[in-house]
């Protein structure tokens, strides 16, 4: 079997890294809108990863250092392996002409979301890539020239103003709604914001995608974790998504799903903390 | 004549309900030895017909009496690849013992734990079946290693098939690694008896889902004849209001989180969380439901079963019935759950309806009707659904011109061939759920068809 190898790593900001790994047979299959699942030993998760692009050989993801999993990937070296880089999974979106496309992110997984999509979207004619980025202050922000060089237009928001535009993605979306420029929006990142980017794109008609995140096991279909219920209808993010009609999500279900797993998370977080504080 | 069995030693029920170790213990040699000898040799073999793979059992069992253990190993790896583990899972006294002149008298013969026993003895002393294969050139891709996959690429590399195993998941062996909890089939078997079968020179790509990973059509270009063993691993929901509530599981993610991934040893052991409540309701009653509820007991919860029709009606094995209510699996029959209600996004109770059996319907069995104005509230904070499994779509989406049947399975003729001219199915992707052995004797019969196929074309 292929060895998962670490190509390279490097610090975005505190909390997110770039990672790059080996992984051949999934680097030339994944399109954009498809995910890969992570275990980094063989007892270890099998946890869903957005991917920012592909190289001939290698994956490269932005991580955010959260639970047990993330810090131990972090842990590992350049030249070290991973158990596993199963992929790509989910369904890809068609690349073709959509027009004025907008493209929304606030958290690690969206930034490489928005990336893949806009690298893709931005080669076909006719269509008009807007890219917005938010982070919370100056020092959090990354990204911001990868996405210029895939988007038609970019803007980057921090919550206190520091740099860019004071605010968040979906100021800058509603000054784009209401200049009556967009064809159609995407976003991944924060749920709460997505389900306001929901909120706003359908007060202006205009159709909405969101990339959901949602918590899986095998992530081939068998189990149901990821269910989520789209205009009533129980879809799995592993098999029919993770891309869904913004306008049809319930996301109150989907917030509550995604919480349910929270304290497990702590006690492997904080007994892997302890562990490596014993080892040094 | 010696009317009863040697009893299978056993753990104790208060020490086994908190570990998820094997229940039976195992025959010891001297065990077996008594036992086999009760065999009376009928000359008609009635167990050898009820067999779905027709297991020489006179034979072996009498090789077992005359200490001939070689022998018997033998015997039973010409009609079963998997013997530590059909001895284990099958539901025997359906089958071979349920046919035992022995039982009509007292209790038959114990062919499963014999079975077990022989398959066991080998592992431990490193045995081999000898094989001499010849390659005859040609290529045969396998999807899915669960029970079918396994005894048709077995029989298919033995007359000399370069065979290829495609496995979605990272570990190999598909309900026997999933589905089937540690404390019946413990995985350490799975992992020996799946490394026979590399032995004999089958290569099993894991992670790879055909359709998704490698297109269908590629590997119909790629191999002389393909055989589909993609089971019924996804899950099927009630559609009652509520699932969408956390404590909420299908039995596919309770025994996935728990079998797969081990998650009775988080947070030291695996990394995969389950979070099980004090209380457990686990709906339906065959074997999947009751593997729930035996884990459920052993994560400490009070379990309940919650089933629509009687104890008599419940498709689940026998021993496994038994050894679920043995631990404390408190059993409800005629009741359906018509909703499942919610606290702060959590499981709060289910509201069932009591039932009543009418007619017998399709299945044969008395129909339950729902008596109306009968319905009740209880508390429960874990609902574990247990109604049945569906075939994976993310192969039959993608594999064009493969037709399936009413209910989603892969349509196939007497000899298990498709609609696409060289592709074969078996296993629970045409069936929807039935027993590993069937499904085993399905991939010999496919083994069987696809030989004949392939060489009686000119």
């Amino acid at each position: 079997m292929s060895k998962f190898k670490i190509i390279r790593k490097k610090d975005l900001n505190k909390q997110d890294y770039l990672i790059e790994i080996e992984a051949p047979r999934v680097a030339q299959k994944l399109q954009p809108g498809q995910f890969v699942i992570l275990m980094t030993h063989e007892d270890g998760e099998r946890i869903p990863m957005s991917v920012k692009s592909t190289d001939d050989k290698t994956i490269i993801m932005y991580i955010k250092r959260l639970g047990k999993t993330s810090l131990e990937l972090d842990d590992l070296k350049v030249g070290d392996s991973i158990y596993q880089v199963i992929g790509p999974q989910g369904k890809a979106f068609k690349i073709q002409k959509y027009g004025n496309i907008v493209w929304c992110s606030d958290l690690v997984c969206g930034h490489a979301e928005n990336y893949a999509y806009c690298e893709a979207l931005s080669k076909i004619k006719g269509n008009h890539v807007i890219s917005i980025q938010s982070f919370p202050t100056k020092d959090d922000a990354y990204g911001e020239e990868d996405l210029r060089s895939v988007s038609h237009e970019y803007y980057l928001t921090t919550y206190d103003g520091t740099y860019g535009r004071k605010g968040h993605y979906n100021d800058v979306l509603q000054d784009l709604l209401e200049e009556n420029r967009v064809d159609l929006v995407f976003g991944c990142g924060d749920i709460g914001k997505l389900r306001d980017m929901a909120e706003l794109t359908k007060k202006y008609d205009v159709p909405a995608r969101a990339v959901l995140r949602q918590i899986m096991i095998d992530g081939t279909g068998m189990c149901g974790a990821c269910r989520v219920f789209i205009d009533g209808v129980m879809k799995l993010t592993c098999v029919d998504g993770p891309l869904f009609d913004a306008h049809k999500v319930n996301f109150d279900e989907v917030i509550n799903r995604l919480n349910m797993f929270k304290k497990p998370e702590q006690l492997a977080k904080d007994l892997y903390l302890k562990m490596r504080d014993t080892n040094g | 004549m010696v009317k009863n069995r040697v009893p299978m030693r056993e753990q104790p029920v208060n020490v086994r309900v908190t570990n998820f170790n094997e229940v039976p213990l195992g025959y010891s040699t001297e065990e077996a030895l008594t036992e086999a000898s009760r065999c009376l040799q009928c000359a008609n073999s009635p167990c050898i017909k009820q067999c779905p793979v027709n297991i020489d059992v006179t034979k072996f069992v009498e090789q077992v009496a005359m200490k001939d253990f070689r022998g018997a190993y033998s015997t039973l790896k010409e009609s079963n690849p998997i013997p530590s583990i059909a001895g284990r899972v099958c539901p025997q006294e359906n089958q071979c013992e349920g046919a035992c002149v022995m039982g009509k008298a007292g209790q038959p013969i114990s062919i499963g734990k014999l079975e077990a026993f022989i398959g066991d003895w080998a592992i431990e002393n490193s045995i081999r079946e000898s094989v001499q294969i010849v390659e005859n050139g040609k290529k045969v891709a396998i999807i899915g290693s669960g029970p079918t996959g396994i005894s048709c690429a077995a029989d298919l590399r033995k007359e000399g098939y370069k065979v290829k195993i495609f496995e979605a998941l990272h570990k190999a062996g598909g309900v026997l690694r999933y589905g089937i909890p540690e404390f019946r089939l413990p995985k350490k078997i799975v992992d020996i008896e799946l490394s026979f079968l590399e032995e004999l020179g089958v290569e099993i790509q894991l992670n790879t889902i055909i359709g998704q990973h490698i297109s269908f059509e590629e590997i119909l270009d790629e191999y002389d004849a393909i055989y589909v063993g993609t089971g019924a691993g996804a899950p099927r929901f009630m559609k009652l209001p509520g699932e969408e509530l956390n404590g909420v599981y299908s039995a596919n993610e309770f025994l996935i989180r728990t079998n797969l991934m081990k998650a009775y040893k988080f947070p030291e052991g695996s990394d995969t969380p389950i979070i099980v409540g004090k209380k457990v309701a686990v709906i339906g009653a065959g074997n999947v439901a009751i593997d729930a509820a035996r884990c459920a007991i052993r994560y400490g919860a009070e379990t309940h079963i919650i089933y629509r029709r009687t104890k008599n009606e419940a498709p689940a094995r026998q021993e496994e019935f038994e050894h679920a209510i043995q631990e404390g699996v408190i059993f409800h029959e005629l009741q359906n759950p018509v909703g499942i209600n919610g606290e702060n996004g959590w499981v709060e109770s289910i509201t069932c309806i009591k039932m009543e059996l009418g007619e017998p319907d399709e299945s044969l069995r008395r129909r339950p009707v729902p008596i109306e104005g009968s319905e009740f509230t209880e508390k429960f904070d874990t609902v574990i659904e247990a109604i049945g499994t569906l075939p994976n779509r993310l192969f039959l989406e993608k594999a064009e011109g493969l037709e399936v049947n009413r209910w989603g399975g892969i349509k196939v003729d007497e000899h298990l061939h498709t609609s696409i001219p060289g592709v074969f199915a078996g296993g629970d992707s045409i069936s929807g759920g039935a027993t590993v052995i069937q499904a085993l004797g399905e991939g010999r019969s496919a083994a069987t068809a696809i030989h004949k196929y392939l060489f009686s074309r000119t």
